[in-house]
């Protein structure tokens, strides 16, 4: 096949592969607008909630027991909810960050005609989502609240659910790729659909990166005094 | 290399082509709308024996709802999206370029409907053209189901002596024609004609993305379908806005209302994508954009409006359904929860989508009026500055549906700036039809008519738009059924009046057949003439101070609403007609010529029916569009001193 | 080329002496010597008048029922009345311009396609101007009107004032409201708690309003007094007004919230300071706060 990609033509149309290119990418813009969009109602919600806590409905019951209070209750008194722990929010961001890192690399490879590179980047892209998918599977099930437990709560497992969602898809997306390079589909001269997948993940970092930025530096709400629902006096907590 | 054959012709080059497995169209030959209804219907079926084996039916929420019914009726609606969605061959793509297994040439044309007659208008297929018909049915009849909640309503508010329905079945009502209309609304010119005509307009053979075309109109055909179960699940009790916490007191059709929300949003979302990237893309060579046709900015400024507003809706849906099943606190305030999120996140699409409505309209009017009047459109760069300035300012004004709920006071003043400010592109549009009109002899057809009372409802419904985007004034209209009076002159008596002189113009190319304009007209201004009406009887209720959604009230409202209702049988009685005409030409009308008003735009100059590649050879631009008229009597240097040959070419270069 | 129609598009005839008019005058006149130019003026000015009316026309079903009963309801009905005046210039040129293309640019009718006859006119830099700056003026107009209006709303409803700032001073009256499927009640913390579920209003007097709900979200609609406020669960929003008229008006619910949303209604009985007074004692609360 020709090398250069002016004149190599898509298969099915018969159109030049640059041409297909452009399409896909501006396909993908959208797909990134889009996505942003959504990234952003669910940050809104976290923020606006955080901002409100109303009827002092925020924080998971318990979490702001002290511990000294603790040491008054029962022994066999089943553990209080709390915060989700800040670190594996940034561990899976870290996480993704590598898998992209691993795809851009592969990427770049078969731009410069490596296709072995390429299936190694994509194999080790797939196989840290793969880590991914399961650290953020453990992070869901080891909270230490259940979704009724507050407005913080249901906020985190929205976000961690569209996390999760979203490494899912990506891990179809990666090895499906990984099929069609050793299908000889995905050539230095048929390039475009890993560079769209390779910009995709970049935003999935950045995606990951506001929901940890939510989780880490808006944790306790700063409304203290909030009003009591079905009165019209304020809390003094 | 090894998933490639020897290279097969495509459009006389030799391009190397993916293995063809099977025949062509593969596993695409077996699937259709019935296996798609029959894979729905069973998954839901499966889905809810299965779950109302598993959830004990004496298992309750926090708030001793039953929780049985809820989980069976979203078990049954997942199952009825994702078995329909299989069997109409929607996964068939990803699956076959997971496994490497591309469309071949023959592969896509099969998809795209070559030489299955009749049988392409009920599968996955992807010719925009098709795509843009079946969108047309849809449209209709998601406006049919509107339009008869909307005679029940008014024969509820009409009779005002008794109760005809229930109120829990009067609130049904309302909500369901209100989603259905919008719905509608949002398809009603971005559907048919952005599908069916834009591609022709800009010299293309279909658009960027012709399976995701395909995917966009079966999600909303799925959609439909999960709206119109709501009617059997107790309705969807809570206004089109299903504002929260009271939709959690609902029936279980609320589940069915977010779910449609859910899907139609995918489906708007990639619908967004392909239109906007087929417009910036695939315009015909020489098509700059200042030789772009109006048309095709109104489609890209409400698509990307759709685009980033959508989401929006969508998650405060998610938010909503997880509120319900998982006890979430989104918007329950005993936990946390905030009904004004819910509102802010709501209105931060439903703004927006009055401009995904009210644009493509406009941008029809705009296409129909050069071809009537035989001269350009009025300051192409003023519709075009207009569409823009809508555009940037959609989505900054949100917050005024939202100056009464108390959320944020002081954010009234810088709403109340944005929302004024509106107006002032939008007067734009309005400038550019009457300078357009100004001086034209007017072709007395249907389409230019229906511009006249498009206009005359727009200027009404944009000055009672004022008096609401000004939150002393909104003190009082807020929440009162002045406000349902302007929404209706904006997007029935402007939009929807707008989208049938688009369909009306456009039938010819689109059905192959000639409009009873005769009959159609009839019906057109019977419905106009009902319209002012219902609508002027609504705002004098509106002024007296009667509420919105109400079903019984005051005596001082009777005698306004008996009015409204009379004149809602009249719209009814002009939509029958007009719809009737429709059928009626579609079905058994005269074939109709390629070009019957002699215009100049690309669409037009394909023969009728359209061939599925749309143009034999790829057209190449050389000129504005809009090239009618003859210069100006009265000036003696021509305005018009970048005005090129008449005949734009056509035909060309490979 | 087809033949031109200059059928009435001839160009005026030149003046037979120079004069001395200043050149803007000049071209204002030549544009009003074409027959459309009048006739389009002369359009233009007729529906205004005709559509002047409606200024006053749309404030007759706003005060049907006693309005304006506050000083909040009169600057409601200011702006509606100045809104409506401003907006006449705009659509009765519209409305001329529609009403005259359809009387006197008829064209051609029927099924052929007509000849190219319209003249070409692909801008007209004058018109554009004139159009975008009377359109920002008028809108510029309407914002700072309503920007000062919703100033003196606002201060007339003291609207900004938290529940812990309201002044509780011998003059002002504060009134808890809640809203609940399908009910208002109201209760009066000043007079020892009493509550009742008709709202009973001193004239003249400033009232408060701490509006809450107790399960969906309701709308605190003093129709004739021009109040209006979301009654939103999980939060307190705060209004006020003052009355300035005895009388019995309306409250309504202005947002859906269920079945009996349509019921959701009671009266506002105004009332002189003193028979208030009594009426809070009668009912068993004596001035406490």
């Amino acid at each position: 096949m020709n090398d250069d990609s002016a004149q190599v033509l898509a298969p099915t149309t018969g159109e030049p592969i640059s041409t297909i290119q452009r399409r896909a990418k501006a396909g993908l813009w959208g797909l990134v607008v889009m996505d942003a969009a959504g990234t952003l109602a669910v940050v809104v919600a976290y923020a606006y909630l955080w901002s409100l806590n109303v009827n002092g409905g925020w924080a998971p019951p318990g979490a702001s027991i002290k511990p000294s209070e603790t040491d008054e209750l029962l022994p066999s008194s089943p553990p209080k909810a709390s915060f989700a722990a800040e670190w594996p929010f940034w561990m899976i961001l870290l996480l993704v960050c590598l898998s992209t890192l691993a795809m851009w690399f592969g990427y770049k490879e078969l731009k410069r005609g490596n296709n072995a590179g390429m299936i190694v980047g994509t194999t080790s892209a797939s196989i840290i989502t793969v880590i991914a998918l399961i650290a953020q599977w453990l992070q869901i099930s080891t909270f230490p609240f259940a979704a009724s437990d507050g407005s913080y709560a249901s906020a985190v497992l929205l976000l961690c659910a569209g996390n999760l969602f979203n490494l899912l898809i990506l891990i179809f997306l990666q090895l499906g790729m990984l099929t069609r390079t050793r299908k000889g589909l995905v050539t230095r001269a048929v390039w475009y659909q890993p560079q769209i997948l390779s910009y995709w993940m970049v935003w999935l970092c950045i995606a990951f990166f506001l929901g940890a930025l939510c989780t880490t530096f808006m944790v306790e709400s700063p409304n203290v005094e909030p009003a009591i629902f079905g009165t019209f006096q304020q809390d003094s907590a | 290399m090894s998933a490639m054959s020897t290279g097969a012709p495509v459009f006389g080059t030799d391009v190397p082509q993916p293995v063809q497995y099977g025949p062509p169209g593969g596993m695409m030959r077996r699937l259709n709308l019935v296996t798609a209804v029959v894979l729905g219907v069973g998954c839901a079926a499966i889905a809810g024996f299965v779950i109302d084996a598993v959830v004990p039916s004496t298992a309750s929420t926090a708030t001793f709802a039953p929780v049985a019914p809820d989980l069976i009726y979203l078990g049954m609606l997942a199952g009825w999206v994702i078995g329909f969605m299989a069997g109409i061959g929607a996964f068939v793509g990803p699956i076959r370029w997971f496994m490497g297994r591309d469309l071949t040439h023959l592969d896509a044309e099969y998809m795209a409907g070559k030489d299955l007659g009749w049988r392409r208008y009920f599968k996955f297929t992807t010719d925009h053209k098709v795509v843009g018909l079946q969108y047309l049915v849809v449209t209709m009849f998601l406006l049919g189901l509107g339009g008869l909640l909307a005679m029940l309503i008014r024969t509820e508010l009409g009779v005002t002596w008794a109760e005809v329905f229930s109120p829990s079945f009067y609130n049904s009502m309302i909500g369901t024609h209100g989603i259905a209309m919008i719905l509608a609304m949002i398809l009603a010119v971005m559907g048919p004609i952005a599908n069916f005509i834009m591609p022709m307009m800009i010299g293309a053979r279909d658009m960027a993305f012709p399976r995701l075309n395909a995917l966009s109109l079966w999600l909303v055909v799925v959609a439909a379908v999960c709206l119109v179960s709501t009617l059997f699940t107790g309705g969807i009790q809570d206004g089109w806005s299903v504002y929260q916490p009271l939709a959690s007191q609902g029936p279980p059709a609320m589940l069915g209302y977010q779910m449609t929300i859910i899907v139609f949003a995918i489906s708007t979302g990639v619908a967004s994508i392909n239109l906007i990237v087929t417009a910036v893309t695939m315009r015909a060579k020489g098509m700059t954009w200042t030789r772009t046709p109006i048309l095709v900015y109104g489609v890209i400024a409400a698509a990307l409006m759709g685009l980033y507003a959508f989401p929006f809706f969508q998650y405060a849906q998610i938010m909503a359904l997880t509120d319900r099943i998982w006890d979430t606190s989104f918007f329950n305030p005993l936990q946390g929860g905030s009904v004004w999120l819910y509102e802010n996140l709501f209105w931060l699409l439903g703004h927006p989508e009055v401009y995904v409505i009210l644009i493509p309209g406009t941008a029809v009017l705009f296409e129909i009026m050069p071809v009537f009047l035989r001269k350009p459109l009025f300051s192409f760069n003023f519709a075009v500055a207009g569409i823009i300035g809508v555009v940037a300012l959609s989505g900054l004004v949100w917050a005024h549906h939202m100056y009464m709920t108390g959320w944020a006071p002081s954010t009234n003043y810088p709403f109340m700036l944005s929302t004024e400010l509106i107006s002032i592109p939008v007067g734009f549009l309005v400038l550019v039809v009457i300078g357009t009109m100004w001086r034209g002899l007017v072709w007395t057809r249907l389409p230019v008519l229906a511009v006249y009372a498009v206009i005359f409802n727009k200027m009404i419904g944009g000055v009672t738009g004022i008096y609401l985007s000004d939150v002393p004034a909104d003190q009082y209209f807020h929440g009162s059924v002045f406000v349902v009076a302007h929404f209706h002159y904006m997007l029935m008596g402007a939009a929807l009046f707008a989208a049938m002189a688009g369909l009306a113009f456009y039938f010819p190319k689109m059905t192959g057949r000639v409009l009873d304009e005769r009959t159609a007209s009839i019906g057109f201004w019977t419905a106009f003439v009902g319209f002012q009406v219902t609508f002027m009887a609504m705002f004098v209720a509106g002024l007296q101070g009667m509420p919105r959604r109400v079903l019984q009230f005051d005596s001082l409202f009777n005698a306004p609403n008996q009015i409204a209702t009379v004149g809602a049988y009249i719209i009814g009685i002009g939509m029958l007609i007009f719809a009737g005409a429709v059928v009626y030409s579609w079905s058994s009308g005269d074939r109709a010529p390629a070009n019957p008003f002699g215009s100049k735009s690309l669409e037009w100059q394909t023969p009728t029916p359209v061939p599925l590649e749309n143009f034999a050879v790829l057209p190449v631009i050389s000129e504005r569009p809009y090239t009618y008229g003859v210069p100006d009597p009265y000036e003696n240097v021509s305005l018009n001193s970048e005005r090129k040959p008449d005949a734009q070419r056509v035909g060309g270069s490979p | 080329m087809t033949d031109v129609n200059t059928k009435g598009l001839e160009p005026p005839d030149e003046p037979e002496a120079p004069t001395n008019r200043p050149p803007s005058m000049e071209r204002i006149r030549t544009w009003l010597s074409r027959p459309y130019a009048r006739g389009i003026v002369i359009l233009s000015l007729i529906i205004g008048v005709l559509l002047l009316p409606m200024a006053w026309i749309v404030l007759i079903p706003m005060n049907v029922t006693g309005a304006p009963a506050s000083e909040i309801m009169v600057n409601i009905e200011q702006t509606v009345f100045v809104f409506t005046l401003v907006s006449v210039p705009i659509v009765s040129f519209v409305y001329a311009v529609l009403v005259y293309s359809l009387i006197k640019w008829r064209g051609h009718k029927g099924d052929s396609i007509p000849e190219d006859k319209s003249p070409a006119i692909r801008t007209n830099t004058i018109g554009v101007v004139l159009w975008t700056a009377v359109s920002a003026g008028l809108a510029f107009f309407l914002v700072v009107w309503g920007l000062i209006e919703l100033a003196q709303i606002t201060s007339n409803s003291y609207g900004t004032v938290t529940a812990d700032q309201q002044p509780g001073g011998e003059q002002s009256i504060i009134v808890n409201v809640t809203g609940q499927q399908w009910v208002w009640t109201f209760e009066y913390p000043q007079h020892d708690g009493v509550t009742t579920d008709v709202l009973y209003l001193p004239k003249d007097r400033a009232v408060y309003f701490n509006v809450t709900s107790k399960d969906v979200i309701h709308n605190f609609w003093l129709v004739e007094l021009g109040v209006k406020i979301d009654a939103n669960p999980g939060a307190i929003t705060q209004t006020g007004v003052t009355p300035t008229k005895v009388g019995s008006f309306n409250l309504r619910c202005a947002e859906l919230c269920g079945m009996h949303h349509a019921y959701m209604e009671t009266e506002v009985e105004v009332m002189e300071i003193e028979s208030f007074t009594s009426l809070m004692r009668e009912m068993g609360g004596g001035k406490t706060a």
